[in-house]
């Protein structure tokens, strides 16, 4: 235990995310002390920025990326649950398969599947209307370039993120507790809250956890598919970067949003035994 | 009873076929969309064609945003595999004092906007005088990769028998044959497992490339900016023809390592 080698095997990735991803956060957190539209680091440090954010309406882009990071989250455990309980308890061999199936579009890029989507719900004669309109010869408006569009990508891209980690959950949960707490006269949504629910709870709340996560700095859904019909928060950031050439203010947003990350994130990953969960 | 039970099923198998509708149902849009020869979207379209797949093949862009993806992914793949095997051994297979934090700081990448990892990268490439390219891509995905082929790596790591291992030792073994005989071999299905992972993600990744790799386009940042704005027929044929590139290495690299299997069996 005293001279145990695993400090040895830890030290070049400890290396490596300290000089590639805590050097970063250090470098955009001294940046946003800076006073604005600076291309320096140096000590005058100010919070005119944070200021700023407060006071020019970038609450906004944050709001709307908290909120679709919520619709995210609830929309996606509210597919993921039921399709976890089914794969795991009744699908039998067909379960491996349909998992791999739902696994493989993770790995198809972003670009290609938003694309895809936008294709589908074009107006007039994309994939959906076409279609609809040659077959059955009736027009459908549609919801590509509004916020609602966005969503519906979000929740597409991040369903898998909920499924793993809650089919998982759902495997925690022994079929003869469920049994019992039927036996003794629970209903249905007795069971499911005070039995399946807390028995899965880690799964669920990994699952959520990286779904939020993932889907508070998500960009391209409302790019490609919300015809910026909103700003996202990774969006008002980008404009400051790029357009507005205001890296400080850029840098107090990215702040901003690794803070909100943080607070979320830390408490949770505190309590989780990682050990177990790979294991 | 039986009839409830009979409906019961086929409401939870349409519930499946439901969501794998909703996942593929964008794919196979890719697809359709890129068997037309029309500047404007119009399906069903009045000519089925693949003329957009031979202009995509004959164009230099398509080549060139290629090699510019597999230049990252390869990387990624070589410097994410070694960094991950180590990573993974003091992750799962010895304790250690630190060991339990350690094991938190290296998920804490994965719980992160990658958009907002991109962004805080370019800044800080930027501070330290590194001009974007698809060097500094390489970089963003691999904070990014290496704690994830860490934990696939791992998950091997923890069914394995550290016994095993010993017993070599006491029977004359010397370390470098332990490692050669008994640790590679048990774990390198996991290793495998990383090295596939980091290339797929390498090669799809849109949130940090976009911000990373400056003037260097990798194939879904071009896809991205080109349907965002300025689309073309190009469009769908080259996200079907990148798809598929992917989807060739990856059967290439698990036939190349069956092949490998059978020929040390024999």
């Amino acid at each position: 235990m005293t001279h145990s080698p695993g400090p040895k095997f830890a030290l070049p990735v400890a290396v490596f995310l300290l000089a590639c991803f805590a050097m970063p956060i250090v470098i955009v957190a001294w940046y946003s002390l800076m006073p604005p539209r600076t291309f320096d680091l140096g000590i005058d440090l100010t919070l005119a920025n944070y200021h700023t954010a407060v006071t020019e309406g970038y609450a906004r882009p944050l709001m709307w990326s908290l909120l679709g990071a919520l619709i995210t989250t609830l929309g996606t455990a509210l597919i993921a649950w039921p399709s976890a309980v089914i794969l795991h308890r009744h699908a039998g061999r067909g379960a491996t398969v349909v998992s791999v199936l739902i696994a493989l579009p993770i790995f198809i890029s972003e670009s290609v599947r938003l694309f895809g989507m936008n294709v589908f719900l074009m107006p007039r004669a994309g994939i959906l209307a076409g279609s609809l309109d040659w077959a059955f010869g009736f027009k459908i408006g549609s919801i590509l370039n509004t916020w609602m569009a966005a969503l519906v990508g979000m929740i597409y891209i991040h369903l898998p993120f909920m499924l793993f980690p809650l089919l998982l959950g759902v495997s925690l949960i022994p079929q003869d507790r469920i049994e019992a707490a039927r036996d003794l006269g629970a209903n249905r949504w007795q069971t499911f809250r005070e039995v399946e629910l807390p028995l899965a709870a880690p799964g669920l709340l990994i699952g959520a956890l990286l779904t939020f996560v993932l889907s508070l700095g998500a960009n391209a859904e409302a790019a490609i598919l919300g015809g910026r019909a909103v700003t996202v928060i990774t969006a008002a950031i980008e404009q400051r970067f790029n357009y507005a050439q205001d890296w400080p203010m850029g840098a107090a947003l990215t702040m901003v949003v690794i803070i909100v990350t943080a607070v979320i994130v830390l408490p949770v990953l505190a309590r989780l035994d990682l050990n177990r969960l790979t294991q | 009873m039986r009839v409830g039970r009979r409906a019961a099923a086929v409401v939870r198998a349409l519930w499946i076929v439901a969501i794998l509708a909703f996942l593929y149902v964008p794919i196979v849009s890719v697809v359709l969309a890129s068997l037309a020869n029309t500047r404007y979207m119009r399906f069903p379209h009045k000519v089925w064609t693949l003329d957009a797949y031979r202009d995509a093949l004959g164009s230099f862009t398509t080549w060139q945003i290629h090699s510019i993806s597999l230049s990252i992914a390869v990387s990624v793949v070589l410097i994410a595999t070694v960094l991950g095997t180590l990573g993974a051994v003091a992750f799962a297979r010895y304790d250690w004092r630190g060991r339990s934090l350690f094991q938190r700081i290296l998920v804490l990448p994965i719980f992160f906007p990658q958009p907002v990892l991109g962004l805080g990268l370019l800044l800080s490439f930027s501070a330290v005088g590194l001009a974007p390219s698809w060097k500094t891509a390489v970089i963003g995905h691999l904070v990014w990769i290496v704690p994830i082929v860490t934990l696939v790596v791992s998950i091997r790591f923890f069914g394995y028998d550290v016994a095993q291992e010993e017993a070599a030792l006491d029977l004359g073994a010397s370390r470098w044959q332990v490692i050669r005989e008994i640790t590679m071999p048990q774990l390198w299905p996991g290793v495998f497992s990383g090295m596939l992972f980091a290339f797929l993600l390498s090669w799809s990744n849109l949130p940090l490339s976009i911000y990373t790799s400056g003037p260097d386009t990798p194939l879904p940042v071009w896809l991205f900016t080109r349907t965002a704005t300025n689309y073309s027929p190009l469009v769908p044929s080259v996200a079907v023809i990148g798809t598929a590139v992917s989807a060739l290495i990856v059967i290439a690299l698990a036939l190349v390592l069956a092949a490998g299997k059978a020929v040390r069996r024999a």
